[in-house]
């Protein structure tokens, strides 16, 4: 016997979530696009699409932050340092790709120095994951050793019904427990069957690949000029990516007052490691696509033990010239470590 | 912090010397500052740039950064007065271990913008000049003109328990040019310091940097005896932002300071 | 034969000959609707191209990737009537010399394509001379047809909407041919023309900015367009900024590599006076 949530409660379930002050995050489909949107009502959710354009990230760590205000008067500086806004949050049917993404980077912002705006909106924000149980040909989640039912990162998994009609639920952490208490009521115990989850073919051997990038020889191979002469160096895969984390300072403003912002940034840029002297580390495409699969699987690995990819695929899946993690990957695989 | 004087060491180079306004972030500096590590100096409405500390350890009331006027950033750190305030962050990273290097000789080998980190070791070892042996300073710049920290240059000439050696490259003399002339790791092999109990401390551009460590090696120098700074691009300072690493090392947490025998495990490629 | 197999044959013929040291052409791509970008050196690897109706996308940006033309040999291309546009604006910019870029042609529908006579840029002239005959007459696209009937408020908020998407990936801008800038206008720190940061200003600031540099240059193959990941239909910015350069100046981008600029260059009998 186990906990079922009808699907004709969902609205019960988001009013009350709203009424307890919580806002109710979902993915939603707009004309073209799809994203992970404020939703009022159960009907603005859309549990159709495969994946939102982009990642859960952005509710974490938006593209850009308002860090600290200045004000300049004569010989003053009257500085404010922003916070988070204090919002209570739940995000209703995550992925399970996106929401192990959040896992992975909690180390990175965690590490050194403690990322308060990181932090604060993950402790207010409860992250309800739908297993998967339909994929497309760009999901990898197998793969990276993650499945359509992944429960990393997530407080609250629901399996969707055989009968389509609800979600059998499972409740993973104190905050899901605590979230789900307020519709408790609305939870009835039953034996229906979960759906089957989404089949997602295993694209490389991760454990060869891993082998390959550690060996120092492979660092110089001219695999990476190969499989990066296509690409055009825009920003695309590592802002949809739910784990690419990379960020720049930016002050907006004048003299008298403004704004220091972080923003998203990316290796792929060619600025992005340009030194004043106009000496550049990473001076080729070649080069920064590599530093992005060797930080994925080489180096972020050997800080924080664990890949910075959870299989989501968007890398492949909205890359203008068709490369990605899963291509360079599947060549490295065939490759002799 | 406030500027509380400002010095020009070369053409676009200029020095600042910052006095902290709040106590707690000078006492904050005073328990951590080791030499070798850096800050990010900012401008609100402008940005922040990294540079090391260029001041020593054994003087902690002040701050000194020495920068080339360059970027947005830098440009308007060079317009600012005394009495202006500017932003500080840090200091961030890794040192050198001077207690390391007690009863030792130290060599130091330095190039053109780069001399601003290697001072700050120099003088925390002058300022201590009787735990080390024979010191010994080996500074070039394109032309005479590109010197930096003049007037300290002519303090260590006269000075008798220092040994340095200036020198610009070919065709940067002045008519009144007394030194040597020719690139710093050709001097270096001239000067021929001896690998025996010597440490050496290097730091300048990357090319000078990479022939500079194959003339140690002729000389007999061992790896893990020659301390080097890598001074990547970086935003955060905190191991987050993602530019500053080379292979799998964090320029701002791992380093800056780090020996011959690290670097030649890095990617050479990346640095 | 099929054009496909008849176009392998010619790649191979022009790198065995020394023609060309290299054919920027298509591959299949990671699902059956997609195409991606192939290079081929060496008439072996001719075997993997692929010409059919799915290549869509106007690989000249390709041409202006540094250092590839610089030893004066010629590189073959596929490419679309607007692909050729895109080659004789490179060249009227003086981005790369046409004489060294060698065009294997096509054109078609969503069904087949065909291939066109021809082989440098200059031989194309009539046929892109037919399309901007036909220009002002093809059928408009409905949903820019829809924005131009909104009122002002109604079309800001539209855009304001579609804006809000963008993440200043700069995926239209490293897609698009005539984006070909070393260090772009909102890389320039000094001053700061553009905000750099994806907030509602610098969204808009950034697509205007784009709509303005491409203005009398786009030849509307849709590359950014294609490109965005949030798909901002930015297709329609640069068609109704290419249709008021047609009205206005009578000026078609890409007709042929000695057409001047329209917004670079300036005439004195220029009925606006603006600039003196």
């Amino acid at each position: 016997m186990t906990r079922i949530l009808l699907s004709d409660k969902l609205d019960n379930c988001v009013a009350r979530w709203r009424k307890a002050g919580l806002t109710v995050i979902g993915p939603v489909k707009k004309e073209t696009s799809s994203s992970y949107a404020a939703v009022e009502k159960a009907a603005d959710f859309d549990f159709g699409i495969v994946l939102p354009d982009c990642s859960i990230k952005g509710l974490f760590f938006p593209q850009t932050e308002p860090m600290t205000g200045y004000t300049i008067k004569k010989q003053d500086i009257v500085t404010n340092d922003f916070a988070p806004p204090a919002e209570k949050r739940i995000i209703f049917g995550a992925r399970p790709c996106d929401a192990s993404g959040l896992a992975i980077d909690d180390p990175l912002f965690g590490w050194d120095y403690k990322d308060d705006f990181w932090f604060q909106r993950r402790n207010e924000t409860v992250i309800v994951t739908i297993a998967c149980t339909k994929a497309d040909n760009f999901c990898m989640c197998t793969s990276l050793k993650l499945a359509p039912d992944s429960t990393k990162g997530s407080d609250v998994l629901l399996r969707p019904l055989q009968n389509n009609k609800g979600w059998l639920v499972e409740e993973l952490t104190d905050r899901g427990r605590e979230a789900f208490k307020e519709i408790a009521d609305l939870l009835q115990d039953g034996s229906e069957q979960a759906a089957p989850l989404a089949v997602v073919p295993e694209k490389f051997n991760l454990d060869a690949c891993v082998a390959w990038l550690k060996n120092p020889e492979n660092f110089d191979s001219t695999f990476w000029k190969e499989i990066s002469m296509r690409c055009i160096g825009c920003g695309s895969c590592t802002f949809l990516c739910p784990t690419c984390h990379c960020f720049d300072f930016q002050d907006e403003g004048d003299t008298y007052s403004g704004i220091r912002r972080k923003n998203w940034d990316s290796c792929s840029f060619s600025l992005f490691t340009m030194h004043t002297s106009g000496h550049n580390p990473r001076s080729t495409q070649s080069a920064r696509w590599r530093q992005r699969i060797m930080h994925k699987f080489n180096y972020f690995p050997g800080k924080f033990s664990v890949n910075s990819c959870s299989g989501c695929g968007r890398c492949t899946r909205q890359c203008p010239v068709d490369m990605g993690i899963t291509e360079t990957l599947q060549a490295i695989s065939t490759l002799k470590p | 912090m406030k500027i509380v004087d400002r010095r020009d060491e070369a053409p676009g180079v200029r020095t600042l010397k910052l006095e902290f306004q709040n106590p707690a972030d000078h006492e904050h500096f005073k328990q951590t500052f080791r030499t070798g590590m850096f800050g990010l100096y900012g401008v609100y409405g402008e940005g922040e740039s990294t540079f090391c500390v260029a001041s020593p350890e054994t003087r902690k009331d002040y701050i000194e950064c020495t920068f080339r006027q360059s970027g947005r950033v830098t440009s308007v750190l060079a317009s600012a007065d005394i009495g202006d305030l500017i932003t500080y962050r840090g200091p961030y990273g890794n040192r050198f271990p001077i207690e390391n290097f007690y009863g030792k000789n130290l060599i130091f080998v330095s190039g053109g913008i780069a001399l601003p980190p290697t001072r700050s070791v120099i003088w925390s070892c002058l300022d201590q000049r009787e735990k080390f042996g024979k010191v010994t300073i080996v500074y070039g710049a394109r032309t005479v003109a590109d010197l930096v920290y003049k007037h300290e240059l002519e303090e260590w000439e006269k000075r008798d328990d220092v040994d340095l050696v200036l020198t610009v490259d070919p065709g940067g003399e002045s008519p009144d040019w007394k030194h040597r002339v020719g690139f710093v790791p050709t001097v270096l092999e001239q000067a021929a310091p001896s690998p025996d109990n010597c440490i050496a401390v290097i730091c300048g551009p990357p090319i000078m940097i990479k022939f500079t460590l194959i003339s140690l090696k002729k000389l007999g120098f061992d790896e893990t005896n020659v301390y080097t700074t890598l001074e990547n691009r970086m935003k955060c300072g905190v191991g987050k932002c993602g530019r500053c690493n080379v292979g799998s090392v964090y320029v701002c947490k791992e380093g800056p300071v780090f020996t011959a025998a690290e670097v030649s495990r890095m990617p050479q490629a990346d640095l | 034969m099929s054009i496909q197999e008849q176009y392998k044959k010619r790649v191979r013929e022009i790198l065995s000959s020394g023609a060309v040291k290299m054919v920027i052409g298509y591959q299949a791509g990671t699902t059956a609707d997609r195409r991606r970008p192939l290079f081929i050196r060496t008439p072996e690897e001719a075997e993997k191209l692929v010409l059919d109706s799915a290549c869509i996308a106007n690989l000249s940006g390709y041409l202006v990737t540094e250092g590839l033309l610089s030893d004066e040999k010629s590189v073959g291309i596929f490419l679309r009537p607007d692909g050729i546009r895109s080659i004789n604006i490179l060249a009227a910019e003086a981005q790369l010399n046409p004489e060294q870029v060698v065009i294997l042609g096509f054109d078609g529908n969503e069904k087949e394509v065909t291939a066109l006579q021809g082989e440098k840029a200059k031989d194309f002239t009539a046929i892109i001379a037919s399309i901007k005959e036909h220009a002002p007459s093809a059928p408009r696209n409905p949903q820019l047809e829809q924005i131009e009937k909104m009122s002002p408020k109604e079309r800001f908020e539209f855009w304001q909407a579609e804006f809000s998407r963008c993440i200043k990936c700069y995926a239209c801008r490293q897609a698009c041919p005539m984006c070909y800038c070393r260090r772009c206008i909102v890389d320039s720190n000094q001053p700061q023309w553009v905000n750099t940061s994806s907030h509602t200003l610098g969204n808009l600031e950034w697509n205007v900015v784009r709509a303005f540099h491409l203005s009398g240059r786009c030849v509307g193959c849709g590359n950014c367009d294609r490109a965005c990941p949030v798909n901002i239909p930015l297709r329609l910015i640069n068609a109704k900024m290419a249709g008021e350069v047609l009205g206005a100046f009578d000026h078609f981008a890409g007709m042929s590599e000695t057409q001047e600029p329209v917004l670079a260059s300036f005439k004195k009998d220029d009925s606006e006076t603006f600039i003196l």
